[in-house]
């Protein structure tokens, strides 16, 4: 390959806006991810089976019923706040009564069994067709030699306003406050009067929206199909590695700086070579730096 | 936590009972196959004992010393390429390319095992996880070697004894599987009971504790992800020969497989060895029988696994006082 394009600014731009858009992707799963994690310590790997729920849903909102994108967006969000409340109560604050010392594995492997659960169920109820939607709006952002469709912009500035929208909530409001207090301490936020059962409840509810959002959005890109959330799950516990386990902010930067490192290596390294990149980029992070590149603030030994 | 060692470990006696009923198990695994003489009862035979061995090896590192192995389908992935690459570049004979599986998953778990001495539980699964996932993309990269994503077709064993191995003789191939399962369980079954075993254990409970006694817990750790390795890599060989055809996709060695082998151990009861067993021919066998209903079968594995976390935290191994 010809030297001088990785010296162009405008490549490099252009590379670095692909990388982004990605990025923001991945943050937005990957937000959801470490907050459930953060709160619960619950590393929700049926989180990609949210994301499937949350593409059927638009599928059906936007193609069956002839509804809007912005309606799908929102009821994708609503049906999976709804439905990760539902898995809370029923199954992860009943493993909560049961569960010792081995939470974290436990708990990981009950989620496990949901995945399969979900996916199998999928595949009973909607069968193996992908079912998806060409695009929200055709055309291209041209700007020089820079192109981009609009598609991948609207992505971009979503993904960017729920994870404001996020922030702004855990940081100004009380519900927000109460999952602050929970992720610092949740014995002095339970002697404190907050409720921390029902924090619980409503932060995987919240961090299932987050995930059924992500997945109504990328229809374009991920149609829905039972098992559509094999590959964003193992993208998102990739970024929430590298951002720390539960530390939200860090999975957000982590999400879009691996999205730029993947850009670059879809540039320059041979198809396929991307995956094996990101998985030894998380096993050398886990090696040398087991809590993630900016350091977690629960700062709990793995 | 503690209740499901003391029901693995406790009361082996010798009865005549217990003797009996093993040899009838036993004897039920030998005689089914040749006298059903039915080629499909035969291959649901060598499926489920296959998954009950890797089961019951998940569970040497899961139950025994509380490692958990979550790219443990790439592991698999090492032993059954290892023993077909070895054959397909450099004509190496299949029997031997066995030990060669098992020798190179013994590294790749040795290895692995070296670069997670810091980490344990959800931290060990998500790393050995990653692990799994770039050897998976590295076969399926380099098709020139592995033929990737296309298919690497592997030869049959060649005939020994005078027995032929072409693959219409399913028996052949299940008594071997059969042999073979003996010596890998008798090999685990004595080692969790020797001195090393107590070990493994004692660092499952509780790791600090057991340094503080003079333990090296980095040593044993090692010392069963390697052992575990090796046997995955050899049962991965028998299953690259037998199959014929090997590709790097999820369902063949990806988060399924695994998946699959993990629910056997959680379903059979960790710590127990000999419960996987059981849990893979219930398993492995209904799935296989019912291969008419679809996808509801797999809806079943998703049920117990939830239903093992939540109620039946002792699997199958729970239910031995009632049956046993």
């Amino acid at each position: 390959m010809d030297l001088a394009m990785y010296t162009d600014p405008s490549v490099l731009t252009e590379i670095l806006l692909q990388g982004l858009v990605r990025g923001s992707m991945y943050a937005l799963m990957a937000s959801g991810l470490s907050l459930i994690f953060g709160i619960l310590g619950v590393n929700n790997f049926a989180h990609g089976e949210l994301f499937m729920i949350g593409s059927y849903t638009m599928f059906f909102i936007v193609a069956t019923l002839q509804l809007p994108f912005v309606a799908g967006l929102v009821a994708a969000a609503l049906v999976l706040f709804l439905v990760g409340m539902l898995i809370e109560r029923g199954l992860i604050e009943q493993l909560r009564k049961r569960a010792g010392r081995d939470w974290l594995l436990d708990s990981f492997v009950l989620t496990i069994g949901l995945m399969i659960l979900l996916q199998n169920l999928a595949l009973v109820v909607f069968g193996s067709n992908r079912l998806g939607i060409p695009e929200m709006v055709s055309g291209s952002l041209i700007i020089g030699s820079i192109i981009i469709s609009y598609e991948r912009l609207i992505i971009l500035a979503v993904a960017a306003l729920t994870v404001l929208l996020l922030w702004a909530f855990i940081r100004f409001t009380a519900p927000g406050k109460a999952i602050r207090a929970t992720a610092q301490n949740p014995e002095a936020a339970l002697a404190l009067g907050i409720d921390t059962m029902r924090v619980h409840t409503y932060t995987f509810g919240l961090g299932a929206a987050l995930a059924g959002l992500s997945g109504a959005l990328l229809i374009s890109i991920f149609p829905a199909y039972p098992t559509v959330g094999l590959q964003p799950i193992v993208k998102s516990v990739a970024v929430v590695i590298l951002g720390g386990l539960g530390y939200v902010p860090g999975a957000i930067v982590a999400g879009l700086l691996l999205g730029v490192i993947e850009a670059f290596a879809y540039f320059t390294m041979s198809a396929g070579w991307q995956n094996v990149l990101t998985a030894a980029l998380v096993v050398l992070i886990m090696i040398f730096r087991p809590y993630g590149l900016f350091s977690s603030a629960k700062g709990e030994r793995p | 936590m503690t209740t499901w060692s003391a029901v693995a470990s406790a009361d082996w006696r010798l009865s005549t009972l217990r003797v009996l009923k093993v040899a009838a198990l036993l004897a039920l695994l030998v005689a089914v196959p040749p006298l059903a003489d039915n080629p499909f009862i035969t291959t649901v035979f060598i499926s489920a004992l296959m998954f009950g061995l890797l089961g019951a090896i998940y569970d040497l590192m899961l139950g025994y010393a509380g490692l958990i192995n979550f790219g443990y389908a790439g592991f698999m992935a090492a032993g059954a390429y290892g023993s077909a690459l070895a054959w397909f570049h450099y004509g190496v004979n299949p029997w031997f390319g066995l030990l060669i599986g098992g020798a190179i998953t013994a590294v790749l778990g040795f290895l692995t095992g070296v670069i997670s001495l810091r980490i344990k539980g959800l931290y060990l699964a998500l790393m050995t996880f990653f692990v799994g996932e770039a050897l998976r993309f590295s076969i399926s990269n380099t098709p020139d070697y592995t033929r990737g994503m296309l298919g690497l077709t592997v030869a049959p064993f060649p005939d020994m004894l005078g027995i032929s191995f072409s693959r219409s003789n399913l028996l052949a191939y299940y008594f071997t599987l059969l042999l073979l399962g003996a010596v890998i369980m008798m090999a685990m079954w004595t080692l969790v009971r020797s001195k090393i075993g107590v070990a493994f254990k004692a660092l499952r409970e509780d790791e600090l504790a057991t340094e503080s006694l003079g333990l090296n817990a980095t040593h044993y750790k090692l010392l069963n992800f390697t052992i575990a390795s090796f046997l995955t890599g050899v049962i991965g060989g028998f299953y690259a020969h037998y199959l014929g055809i090997l590709s790097p996709s999820p369902e063949e060695f990806g988060v399924p497989r695994t998946v699959e082998v993990l629910t056997i151990t959680y379903v059979g009861g960790r710590g127990s060895l000999w419960g996987s067993l059981f849990a893979g021919f219930l398993l492995i066998g209904f799935q296989e029988y019912f291969r008419g209903l679809g996808p509801i079968r797999l809806l079943l594995f998703g049920i117990l696994l939830i239903i093992v976390m939540l109620f039946a935290r002792r699997g199958i191994a729970g239910l031995k006082k009632y049956v046993w």
